[in-house]
C-alpha cells in the first residue's frame, strides 16, 4: 500500500493504481474521455491533468511539478524510505489547484471548438460526459468564432452510426475493437483536427469491413459523447425519462450484469453494468438487443385452454381447478413436473416443492433452450448454454449430474407419463423432433410460457407466466454466481409471476405454502438447499455471491 | 571574420567520397577499427559522457547521458537513427546522406558497438529519395567489406542495419513517433515515461540519434575527449543545470537559409552569435535583419536588437528560444511577420497528427486567427488585460496597470499559450509539437505586435520599418527575462 497525500486528504491506496482510480476510490472525481478502466491508456484526451509534486533540491522542499500529468498514467508506488516526500507520502498530488482548474477550462474549450452543440437532439444528452464536465469544470464561454469542421455521419454497422461531429477522438471505440473483441473493425483515417473514426472503406467509400461482431454494442456505451449512437435506441427516450433497474443478463449463462432501462409501457435499453469476476465493463449484442420479446405485443396475457382443439382464453380459477382435478385423478408416478433453466432459482426451488411434497413424484425434469454457439474474443466469452440459470435450476430442483430427467432422458421419462406440468419462460427457440413426439403423446399437458410457443402449442392448458423484467428473483450463473434479478416493468394482461401460479396451484391442492415475495422463497433455499446458505437477496445484494463448492463441480 | 571549421564536412565535397573505396582513402572506418580494437562499451560510454556531446536533433540532450539510461540487462536493444530531416528550415542531415553515407554508418557502427546494440535502424524521410539511394548503396558496399553483418572485423560484434522510409509526416521526427511508425503504426507519439531509452521500439531498450549526432562519434573517439570539448563554449552553473557545468562542445551544422547572400549549410563552432553566423553567410541580403528564427521554425524568433545572443543550446535556452535542429531563417526588411507567422503556422495545423486534444484543435485554431487577420478581417474591436512588464522590484512580471488591445490578439496569445505556455515553458500535450505551435506563435505576436496591430487596424497586411514593426527592447519579454550567459562563465 501506498501513502498518498490526495488534495487535503491522507490515503491509502494500493501501489500501481492511477491518480484518476485513487481519487475515485475517495470521492474525488477527476474528469476523463479516453480513459477507461478495461482498456489501455493513450492519455490522449489530457482532461485528467492533475498536479503532482516533487522534491525540489534547490529550494530544499517540495513543490508542485512543474509540468501537470496526466492521472491516468500516472501510477503510485511505495517509495523508498530515503525517497518519501515530506518524510511520510509515498506520492503528493493536487487534483483541484488553480493550475488544474485553468488546464481543465482549456481543454474543455479545445473539444468544443469543433463540436455542434447539438445537445436538444443528441442520444447522449443527460448522460453526457461532454455536458457534465463542461458544466463542472468549463468556462461557459466559447471564443471561437471560425467555421467548424463537420465530417459526415457515418454508418458503421448492423447497429451503430457515428454522428463524427460530435466525436472528440478519444479512441476508446477503436482500442475496445483492438484490445477486448480482437476484431479491429474500427480506426482513424485522416490527420490533425480532420482525424474521424472510420472502418475500412475503398476509395469510392464503399465499406470493406463492417462494425459487426457481437460486442459491438459496447462502443455505443464507452463513447462519452454522443457520437457513436446505437439504432435500437436511437432518439426512442430522454435518458433522465427512463427509469433504471439492475439485472442480470437472460441470454447466456455467462449471466451478464446488466442495467434494464425502462419506461411504463416496457424496455427501452440494456446495459452491461461492472462487475469484474464476470463481464467486466461488457456484454454482447445478443442479450443487449435481444429484450424486445418482453415489449411484444404476442406475450402471452390470459390463460387459455384447449376445447375441440382449439385454444379458448379462460379464467385463472378455471384454468387451475382444470389442472388441479387432472393432477388429483392421476397416479402420482404418472406425473412429471418440468422445470426451466431460463426460470429463477425460487421458482425451480417452489416447482421442486410442489413435485415433491404435494404431488408426491419423483419425475422431474429439466427444460430449457437449445445450446447455441461459443463465442470466444480476448477478453470476453459468449456461452454455448443459452439459459441464464441452468446451474440454478439443476441444484433448485436436485438433480444431480446424473439426474434422471434432463437431456434425452427427459423426453423418454415424458412419453410414459399421463400428466405433464411444464415451465419454460423461453423467448424463442423450436423444440426438438424427439421432444415434439414425445408431448404429443401425454394425455394432459400444461405448459406455462410467455409465448404461444412451439411446447405451448401441443398443451392443454396455457398459463401466462412473466420474463425476467416483470419479476424479481435469483439466478446462478455456470460459474457459480448467484445473482439477483429485478423486476421492471409489470406483467402484460393477466399474466403472473412464475413463483405465484405454482403457489397457487400448491395451495389448490392443499399443499402448505405462503410466500409474499420473492425473497422469503430465497430465505428458505438458503437454509435447504445445500452451498446457496449465503444466497439470501440482502446478501446477494448488487455484486453476487459465489458458492463456495464451485470447484467440486 | 568567423571560419568554418569543417569536421562531419571535411570530405563532404571529395569526388565519389559516397562509396567505400574513397571513404577508405580518407581513413573512413580507420576510427571504428581503432575504437574496437582499443576501447571497451563502457569506456567508449564515458568519453562520450565527458565529451559534453548534445543530441543535434533539436532537444539538445546529453547524449552520455542518455545513454546511461539505457538498461544493459534487456536484449535487444535497439539503435534507431533519426535521419526524418523535416523541420522546415533544416538541410544539414540530407547533405550526409546524399553525399557521405558511410560517415553515418561509421557512426552507428561505434554507437553500437558502445551499446551493445545488434540491430539498427535507420529512419529516412520519405523525401530522400536520392539520399536513400546513396544510403542503401553505402549499406550494401559495407556489408560486402565485412563492415556489417556478422562477426565484424572477426571482433564477434555483429550488426545489421536497415533503412526505412517515412511517408511523409512531420511528427515522424519525434522520437517516440519514429518508433510508432517503424513499427508499422499510425505517426504518433508516445505517452512518455517510460522513455525509449527504457522501452522504445518493439518495448525494448531504444536509442534514438539523430545523423548529426551519429556523425560526431568517430571523430570523438579518433581525436580524444580533449580536443572535443576544446571546441564549442562550456557554461558554468546555469540555473538550469545546477551545479554543473553546461557543455555546448563540438560543432554544428547550421543551415542557414532566407534573406542571406551565400545560404546553404555551415560548420562552426556552437556558440557564435546570430551575428557572426549572418557575417558567415555573406551578410544579409536587402538592407538589414529584422528578425531571425533561430533554430527551425518552431523556434521562438530573434529581433535585431537579440542577435547579440549565441546560437548554442545553452544560450538560447535563457534567451527563451530554442537552438532546435539548427535551422536559422534570416528575414530583412521587406518580410511581414504576420504574414510568416501565417506560413508557419499552416504548416503545424497541416501537420498536427491529431492525438491529443490541444494540439489537434488548437493548432487549425491558431491558424485561422493568423488567416483572418492576414486577410484583413481581424475584429476591432479590443478589451482590457493586465499588462505584463518590468515591475516595481525590477522583474518581468504583472504591472498592476492594464493595457488594451485587440481582441483577436489576446485570443491568439491565450489560444497558443493553452496548447503550451511559453512563460511557464509548460505544455498541456503528448509530446513537443504543441511548443512548436505555441512557441512561434506567441513570440512572433508580442515581439512584432505592432506589425500585428497595423494588420487589424488597416484590415491589410502592412509591413512596417523595422525600427516601428518591433517591440522596444524594454518591453520585450524576452529580452528582458534573459540571463545573459557571460554572468555565469566560470
Amino acid at each position: 500500500m501506498a501513502f498518498i497525500k490526495l488534495n487535503d486528504l491522507e490515503v491509502e491506496v494500493e501501489d500501481g493504481t492511477n491518480i484518476i482510480e485513487a481519487a475515485r476510490q475517495h470521492g474525488i472525481e477527476v474528469p476523463h474521455y479516453c480513459y477507461h478502466p478495461g482498456l489501455t491508456r493513450p492519455a490522449n484526451c489530457r482532461m485528467c491533468l492533475v498536479e503532482p509534486h516533487v522534491f525540489f533540491p534547490p529550494a530544499g522542499k517540495v513543490v508542485p511539478d512543474r509540468q501537470l500529468a496526466t492521472g491516468c498514467t500516472t501510477t503510485v508506488r511505495t517509495a523508498p524510505p530515503d525517497r518519501k516526500l515530506d518524510g511520510q507520502y509515498d506520492f503528493i498530488v493536487r487534483t483541484d489547484s488553480q493550475r488544474v482548474k485553468k488546464a481543465r477550462e482549456d481543454i474543455l474549450e479545445f473539444l468544443l471548438v469543433h463540436h455542434p452543440l447539438d445537445c436538444p437532439v443528441c442520444d447522449q444528452a443527460g448522460e453526457c460526459d461532454l455536458q457534465d464536465f463542461s458544466f463542472n469544470h468549463g468556462s461557459g464561454k466559447s471564443r471561437y468564432i471560425e467555421v467548424k469542421n463537420v465530417p459526415p455521419k457515418k454508418d458503421l454497422g448492423p447497429d451503430v452510426l457515428l454522428y463524427s461531429t460530435r466525436c472528440i477522438v478519444c479512441t476508446r471505440c477503436i482500442r475496445f475493437c483492438d484490445e477486448v473483441a480482437g476484431t479491429g473493425e474500427l480506426g482513424l483515417i485522416h490527420r490533425g483536427s480532420h482525424d474521424e473514426i472510420d472502418i475500412p472503406r475503398d476509395h469510392d467509400d464503399n465499406p470493406l469491413r463492417l462494425l459487426d461482431n457481437k460486442l459491438a454494442g459496447n462502443v455505443v456505451d464507452i463513447c462519452p459523447v454522443g457520437a457513436l449512437t446505437s439504432k435500437d435506441f436511437l432518439f426512442k427516450s430522454r435518458p433522465w425519462f427512463m427509469k433504471q433497474v439492475n439485472s442480470v443478463c437472460p441470454g447466456c449463462s455467462v449471466g451478464c450484469n446488466i442495467t434494464v432501462d425502462y419506461k411504463e409501457d416496457g424496455l427501452y435499453r440494456i446495459k452491461p453494468r461492472f462487475h469484474e469476476d464476470i463481464n467486466q465493463h461488457w456484454m454482447c449484442d445478443d442479450g443487449r438487443l435481444g429484450y424486445h420479446y418482453v415489449n411484444s405485443e404476442d406475450r402471452l396475457k390470459i390463460p387459455m385452454k384447449r376445447v375441440d382443439g382449439e385454444f379458448v382464453p379462460t379464467s385463472w380459477a378455471d384454468a387451475l381447478n382444470l389442472i388441479v382435478d387432472k393432477f388429483s385423478e392421476t397416479d402420482p408416478e404418472s406425473i412429471v413436473v418440468i422445470g426451466s433453466a431460463q426460470g429463477t432459482n425460487e421458482e425451480n426451488y417452489l416447482l421442486g416443492k410442489l413435485a415433491r411434497e404435494v404431488l408426491k413424484t419423483e419425475s422431474i425434469g429439466l427444460f430449457g433452450r437449445e445450446p447455441g454457439e461459443e463465442h470466444k474474443f480476448p477478453q470476453f466469452t459468449i456461452d454455448a448454454d443459452k439459459n441464464p440459470n441452468t446451474r440454478g435450476a439443476l441444484d433448485m430442483l436436485k438433480l444431480g449430474d446424473d439426474a434422471s430427467l434432463t437431456g434425452d432422458a427427459l423426453w423418454s421419462g415424458v412419453a410414459d407419463a399421463k400428466v405433464v406440468y411444464l415451465v419454460s419462460g423461453a423467448p424463442e427457440g423450436p423444440i426438438g423432433k424427439t421432444a415434439e413426439q414425445a408431448l404429443e403423446a401425454v394425455d394432459f399437458l400444461v405448459v406455462q410460457d410467455i409465448f404461444e410457443s412451439d411446447v405451448a402449442q401441443l398443451a392443454d392448458v396455457v398459463l401466462p407466466g412473466v420474463t425476467f423484467a416483470e419479476k424479481d428473483g435469483s439466478f446462478t450463473n455456470a460459474k457459480g454466481w448467484v445473482q439477483r434479478i429485478h423486476r421492471a416493468v409489470d406483467p402484460p394482461g393477466e399474466a403472473r409471476v412464475d413463483w405465484e401460479i405454482i403457489q397457487q396451484l400448491a395451495k389448490r391442492l392443499g399443499g402448505e405454502m405462503d410466500y409474499h415475495f420473492a425473497g422469503e422463497i430465497a430465505l428458505e433455499i438458503a437454509e435447504n438447499v445445500p452451498d446457496y446458505q449465503d444466497a439470501t437477496h440482502q446478501k446477494i445484494g448488487d455484486g453476487g455471491v459465489k458458492l463456495d463448492s464451485e470447484d467440486s463441480r | 571574420m568567423v571560419q568554418e571549421r569543417r569536421i562531419l564536412y571535411e570530405h563532404l565535397d571529395v569526388p565519389d567520397i559516397n562509396t567505400f573505396d574513397v571513404f577508405r582513402q580518407y581513413d573512413g572506418y580507420k576510427h571504428f577499427e581503432m575504437t574496437i580494437k582499443e576501447y571497451k562499451p563502457e569506456e567508449i560510454c564515458d568519453m562520450v559522457m565527458q565529451s559534453g556531446l548534445k543530441g543535434r536533433g533539436g532537444a539538445g540532450f546529453s547524449t552520455g547521458l542518455k545513454w546511461s539510461f539505457v538498461p544493459r540487462d534487456i536484449e535487444p536493444r535497439y539503435l534507431c537513427c533519426n535521419a526524418d530531416e523535416s523541420e522546415p528550415g533544416t538541410f544539414s542531415n540530407r547533405y550526409v546522406l546524399e553525399k557521405n553515407p558511410h560517415l553515418l554508418i561509421e557512426g552507428i557502427l561505434i554507437c553500437c558497438y558502445a551499446m551493445g546494440i545488434n540491430t539498427a535502424y535507420i529512419y529516412i524521410r520519405g523525401e530522400f529519395t536520392l539520399g536513400k539511394r546513396m544510403l542503401d548503396a553505402a549499406l550494401n558496399e559495407a556489408y560486402q567489406h565485412g563492415y556489417l553483418g556478422k562477426n565484424i572485423l572477426g571482433s564477434g560484434f555483429d550488426l545489421d542495419v536497415y533503412s526505412h522510409p517515412g511517408a511523409g509526416a512531420y511528427i515522424c521526427g519525434e522520437e517516440t513517433g519514429l518508433i510508432e511508425s517503424l513499427e508499422g503504426k499510425r505517426g504518433q507519439p508516445r505517452v512518455k515515461p517510460p522513455f525509449p531509452a527504457v522501452e522504445g521500439l518493439f518495448h525494448k531498450p531504444t536509442v534514438v540519434q539523430n545523423v548529426e549526432t551519429l556523425c560526431n562519434l568517430p571523430f570523438l573517439m579518433g581525436r580524444g575527449v580533449e580536443w572535443y570539448t576544446s571546441i564549442g563554449r562550456t557554461y558554468g552553473d546555469t540555473r538550469f543545470n545546477p551545479p554543473q557545468s553546461d557543455p555546448n562542445t563540438g560543432t554544428k551544422l547550421y543551415c542557414i537559409s532566407g534573406d542571406v547572400n551565400k545560404p546553404g549549410v555551415y560548420e562552426l563552432d556552437l556558440g557564435l552569435t546570430a551575428e557572426e553566423l549572418i557575417e558567415v553567410a555573406g551578410g544579409v541580403k536587402g538592407e538589414r535583419v529584422k528578425a531571425v528564427i533561430p533554430g527551425g521554425s518552431s523556434a521562438p524568433i530573434l529581433t535585431h536588437y537579440e542577435l547579440e545572443c549565441r546560437l548554442d543550446f545553452t544560450s538560447l535556452t535563457l534567451w527563451k528560444s530554442m537552438l532546435g535542429s539548427g535551422g536559422i531563417i534570416v528575414m530583412n526588411e521587406t518580410r511581414n511577420i504576420v504574414d510568416c507567422l501565417l506560413n508557419i503556422m499552416k504548416f503545424y495545423a497541416h501537420e498536427s497528427c491529431g492525438q491529443c486534444t490541444p494540439c489537434r484543435w488548437g493548432t487549425p485554431w491558431v491558424r485561422d486567427i493568423v488567416q483572418r487577420i492576414v486577410d484583413g478581417e481581424g475584429r476591432q474591436t479590443t478589451i482590457q488585460r493586465p499588462k505584463f512588464g518590468i515591475t516595481a522590484s525590477g522583474r518581468w512580471g504583472d504591472t498592476g496597470e492594464m493595457e488594451e488591445v485587440y481582441e483577436d490578439l489576446d485570443l491568439l496569445e491565450s489560444v497558443a499559450n493553452n496548447i503550451a505556455n511559453v512563460d511557464t515553458m509548460t505544455w498541456n500535450t503528448i509530446c513537443v509539437f504543441g511548443i512548436a505551435v505555441s512557441w512561434p506563435a506567441v513570440s512572433y505576436l508580442r515581439k512584432f505586435r505592432p506589425e500585428f496591430e497595423a494588420a487589424i487596424r488597416d484590415g491589410e497586411l502592412v509591413t512596417l520599418p523595422i525600427e516601428e514593426a518591433t517591440v522596444p527592447p524594454e518591453e520585450n519579454y524576452a529580452y528582458q527575462q534573459r540571463i545573459v550567459p557571460g554572468l555565469f562563465e566560470p
